[in-house]
């Protein structure tokens, strides 16, 4: 589904990735882990295709097409979907109306017809429920006064609304409390299927205790320096992450 | 000539036409259960509107195109409003493209009188709006509010004056302005705070939207305080789409121009919320939509 090829990245003139090699299957749920500027965030952003980030080597291919070449809402058409670290409040717009029309204007670029405001009223009360989302907050403007946790749950809501092929989450369980770690855990695990894989960035071990994922890389300095199975995030959590900058330094040098 | 209203129509009648101007609608809607006496003048100076004690009434004005040749508006209101009497105005100035427009509102407000302004600038090759209040009496309040949204070399100009002359008066400025190509927008705000205006609460906003690099906003609020028990603020601020909204919008699939729209769209809104009259709020709402259209 997606084949990442020694991609480097750089923010200004710093480089940050240094050649990432990464292969996502559908169906898998990858982790991608590492200590704070280790370009994780990076990554993500790189791969929705922010602005500000520069990719200077490497390639990025997504269902058999170039994903760096395309525009953001291209790549969101195609499928991929970014939930943010930090939501971004869009004072002055519903989150209703947002969602609706980021909706159909994925419809429009699959060539599907769009959602009438009838049906799509059914759609989001239903997938509210998922994450278990204030309905009083869908018509309220996009994350504007929302608390952390109503922003994080915010993104997973358009998760579900958008049915993403490919999902990267840039550290979903920052900034979250115990109770609300597990209802995001529950709508990522319940939007899990053989036909979508995920990415997910995060400096803790403790999201993947409700997300449990099939592969953890690690990532240290702009490259994976390590990557296994699950049980690896285990024993980060146990030994932090400075035996493998090392253990990198020795490779390097 | 002079236009005297006996009784104020009931809902079901059409709202009396007034100040018959070429090139001008205007509709005064006035509502009291016992009848009242609304004096409108049309003089050499401009005309002359009198609102009685303890009368609400709703004045909306609306300019539109008189063709795509140039021409010259030039409008002089003076509007006085007797003790708790309330007048909301709405102003919507959608000149055609060579026009040149310019209006002059002058009110004065006595006790507990109070006045709220809509102004609404959206055509016109020049557009000069200006107002002048005075609170003259204790406990009068005014709230002025106006959008101006200018492409091409429009340019729009918004001066207004506000005068608290006695204790505990309250005014609200908040304006805000949307320039695209080479458009010109000038906010220019005075507040003055007589020496026996002591208790007056007042704020000024003028908040400017650039959607280009050639596109101007001046913005000059200005605080003039001779009392020394009194809430004064004022800000303004010129700012551009932001870049975070623009990729959180297209990274959920909408694209780069709907998603500039919709922001431009919500930046305007604020202003339209504050407008109690449903259906000038639709007017307002299908006019800006056209007028996005095309940015």
């Amino acid at each position: 589904m997606l084949e990442i090829k020694n991609l480097q990245a750089s923010v200004g003139d710093k480089q940050i990735l240094r050649g990432i090699d990464l292969k996502v299957n559908k169906g898998e749920v990858h982790a991608i882990m590492g200590p704070n500027g280790s370009g994780k965030s990076t990554l993500a952003n790189v791969l929705a295709g922010r602005e500000g980030f520069t990719v200077t080597a490497g390639t990025a291919t997504y269902e058999g097409k170039d994903l760096l070449a395309m525009a953001p809402e291209a790549r969101a058409g195609q499928g991929v979907f970014l939930a943010f670290q930090y939501p971004v409040e869009i004072p002055g717009v519903t989150n209703n109306y947002f969602m609706k029309t980021a909706l159909n204007a994925i419809r429009r670029q699959r060539g599907e017809q769009e959602l009438d405001a009838v049906d799509f009223l059914k759609l989001i009360k239903e997938r509210a429920k998922l994450v278990e989302m204030d309905p009083a907050l869908l018509s309220r403007s996009v994350n504007e006064g929302f608390s952390g946790g109503e922003k994080k749950r915010n993104e997973i809501l358009q998760m579900a609304v958008l049915e993403p092929r490919l999902a990267i989450l840039d550290e979903t369980d920052s900034g979250l409390d115990i109770d609300a770690l597990q209802i995001v855990a529950k709508g990522i695990n319940a939007l899990r299927s053989p036909e979508r894989a995920f990415i997910m960035v995060t400096h803790y071990q403790r999201l993947l205790t409700y997300v449990q994922p099939d592969f953890v890389h690690v990532l240290s300095a702009g490259r994976i320096v390590k990557s296994g199975g699950k049980e690896l995030a285990l024993e980060l959590e146990k030994k932090g992450y400075g035996w493998l900058a090392e253990g990198e330094k020795v490779a390097v040098g | 000539m002079s236009f005297d209203m006996e009784k104020a129509p009931s809902p079901s009648e059409p709202p009396t036409s007034v100040l018959p101007h070429k090139g001008r609608g205007g509709l005064l809607e006035a509502r009291r259960n016992d009848g009242v006496l609304i004096l409108i003048e049309n003089t050499a100076e401009g005309d002359r509107l009198v609102i009685p004690a303890g009368c609400e009434a709703t004045l909306t004005e609306t300019y539109d195109p008189q063709g795509d040749d140039a021409y010259t508006t030039d409008s002089k209101l003076q509007i006085t409003l007797a003790e708790n009497a309330r007048l909301i105005h709405y102003k919507l100035v959608r000149e055609g493209p060579k026009a040149n427009h310019q209006s002059f509102l002058e009110v004065q407000a006595q006790k507990s009188a109070s006045f709220q302004s809509h102004v609404f600038l959206l055509g016109g090759a020049r557009v000069r709006n200006t107002i002048h209040v005075r609170l003259d009496g204790e406990g009068a309040d005014c709230s002025l509010n106006g959008l101006y949204l200018a492409t091409g070399e429009q340019v729009m100009e918004t001066h207004t004056l506000i005068d608290h002359i006695r204790p505990h008066g309250t005014s609200r400025e908040f304006y805000k302005g949307i320039l695209d190509q080479k458009a010109q927008g000038l906010f220019d705000g005075l507040i003055i705070v007589e020496k026996d205006a002591q208790k007056t609460d007042s704020s000024q906003t003028n908040k400017n939207l650039l959607l280009s690099n050639t596109a101007r906003a001046n913005s000059n609020p200005e605080l003039r305080i001779l009392a020394n028990d009194v809430k004064c603020k004022h800000g303004a601020t010129i700012g551009q789409l932001d870049p975070a909204q623009l990729f959180y919008m297209r990274s959920r699939g909408i694209s780069e121009a709907d998603a500039r729209r919709l922001l431009i769209y919500a930046f305007a809104s604020e202003m339209i919320n504050l407008v109690e009259k449903a259906s000038m709020r639709e007017t307002l709402e299908q006019n800006l939509f056209a007028k996005f259209q095309r940015i």
